[in-house]
């Protein structure tokens, strides 16, 4: 594994493969199509389920998830920073707008800025929503081996995308270490110090240029050695991945009920769930 | 960023479902168009080098206003075309999902969207150069300002008729509300074109030969239609 990262707040992908690879905590150990199936079924909740408090526990589930596998939690909270930017950036006018109960307000003059309360519930599911799906996705990419992606990979999606999916997953390391030595490079000859858009953009320019530049030359080869050695277009599965266990079902099943449950509470409107 | 991904419950499950069935409609249309070609392995190697550039350019931090991440989708499809560069956003997208940089259940939404930029960089950069014969600086540049500025107007007209969920605004309320996410996308973007422009200038002069795919096609034609005439 590299020590290097590129920013603290985009998880690296070097780092999700180590614990992936190295890992043996429970989570580790249960069954991918187990984990997979959750993630589906979380995504699918978070989307249905509108109530706060749901949506709450529905990320402390997560959280606990993440904990159980023994993950890092620092570097968890590091990685919130992009879906959390997206969530502000998409909400942030809501909080101002969306009717309800004024928390606070300022007046400029003629105009009344408010926060309503409404505006910062909608927020707070929205980035709820995210973090949930965020933690369950990183828990769940960095306890499955790549063995195990690679067959997940081909029974869930046609052949030929599997296998564009599974070669931009090797080739990722490559360019990317590429990258990072160009930019080291760059940085210890006081390529830092560089100043002005237009200059930094041309610095990067180059530095992007050469990594396509030389992606094209890669691809070029690969393919001519994947053909040359018979490659009909699907990637070698070196390990099946056996059916969820009883344990696994059960969860599966638990988390499909609160779905259906959430799904009749939505658009039957019973009130199923009072929390 | 140069866009902005939603993210998981931004949207209804029937919008999810809807814009997973549109995104899932023409990833079949590239599939089947790029299996009939002799050369699909190539084409599939060199969508995903495409992909891993795409996503690995995006760890990097440009330290422009005050820190910015590209994802050169129009470049991707100036570089390797509508068909395999629809399918490297969607690899793009997976992997984006798996690092929480959009949605699971909004990829169909976010692929549709970053399929755009890939039609606009491709189709406008190709005419730009054959058709009006602009420089590759203006045709890279234009392009990819035109290909984000339309993506980013785009993502203004889902999220407004679609409605973000719980929220009691009306339509024209929420596309008011998404200015600051347009006005946002077009700073990007016009960062990301100056970017591209001169990662397209650099290429054209170190390995011109990766972009005579899209700068020859008309030239090709000009050049066929006196010799087939009596």
């Amino acid at each position: 594994m590299s020590g290097r990262t590129y920013t603290k707040h985009v998880p690296d992908l070097r780092v999700i493969t180590h614990y992936a690879e190295r890992g043996s905590s429970v989570v580790h150990r249960t069954n991918p199509w187990t984990k997979t199936f959750m993630l589906l079924l979380i995504v699918a909740l978070v989307t249905v389920v509108t109530d706060l408090a749901t949506l709450l526990a529905l990320y402390a589930f997560t959280v606990t998830f993440y904990v159980a596998a023994r993950l890092p939690v620092r570097l968890l909270i590091g990685w919130y920073t992009l879906p959390l930017v997206f969530v502000v950036t998409l909400a942030i006018m809501f909080v101002f707008t969306e009717p309800g109960d004024e928390i606070a307000g300022l007046d400029l003059g003629t105009t009344r800025i408010v926060v309503t309360d409404n505006g910062l519930i909608l927020m707070l599911k929205l980035a709820m929503r995210g973090l949930a799906v965020v933690t369950f996705s990183l828990a769940t990419f960095m306890t499955i081996r790549y063995k195990h992606i690679v067959y997940v990979a081909h029974r869930t999606m046609p052949a030929s995308l599997a296998t564009m999916f599974l070669l931009t997953y090797r080739f990722l390391y490559v360019t990317s270490d590429e990258l990072t030595n160009v930019i080291d490079t760059i940085h210890s000859r006081n390529g830092g110090l560089v100043r002005g858009v237009t200059r930094q953009s041309r610095m990067y320019a180059g530095i992007f240029g050469h990594a396509f530049i030389h992606a094209f030359d890669r691809a070029e080869r690969i393919s001519k050695a994947m053909e040359s050695r018979g490659f009909d277009g699907s990637f070698p599965v070196v390990e099946r991945v056996p059916r969820p266990s009883a344990k696994g079902i059960a969860a599966i099943l638990a988390l499909l009920s609160i779905l259906a449950i959430a799904v009749i509470d939505r658009y039957l409107g019973v009130g199923v769930v009072t929390i | 960023m140069a866009h902005i991904h939603l993210e998981d419950g931004a949207l209804s499950p029937a919008w999810v479902l809807f814009w997973w069935a549109v995104a899932a409609a023409i990833i079949a249309f590239s599939l089947h168009t790029l299996k009939r070609e002799p050369a699909s392995v190539r084409r599939f190697t060199i969508g995903a080098m495409c992909a891993a550039v795409g996503i690995a350019a995006f760890m990097v931090t440009i330290p422009v206003f005050g820190g910015i991440h590209l994802n050169l989708t129009p470049l991707i499809g100036v570089l390797a075309g509508p068909a395999v560069g629809s399918l490297a956003v969607l690899v793009i997208n997976l992997f984006s999902a798996a690092i929480g940089h959009g949605g699971w259940g909004v990829i169909g939404v976010n692929v549709v969207v970053n399929l755009v930029e890939v039609l606009i960089g491709y189709y406008a950069y190709r005419n730009l150069r054959t058709g009006l014969r602009a420089g590759r600086f203006t045709s890279g540049f234009s392009a990819t300002v035109l290909a984000l500025v339309v993506s980013a107007a785009i993502v203004v007209i889902i999220i407004a008729f679609a409605g973000v969920q719980d929220s009691h605004l009306d339509e024209e309320e929420t596309a008011h509300n998404l200015v600051f996410i347009a006005a946002a996308n077009i700073v990007m973007g016009i960062v990301e074109g100056f970017i591209t422009a001169y990662i397209v200038v650099f290429i054209g002069r170190v390995k011109p030969e990766l972009l005579e795919g899209v700068e020859r096609i008309r030239k090709v034609l000009r050049t066929s239609e006196p010799s087939e005439a009596p």
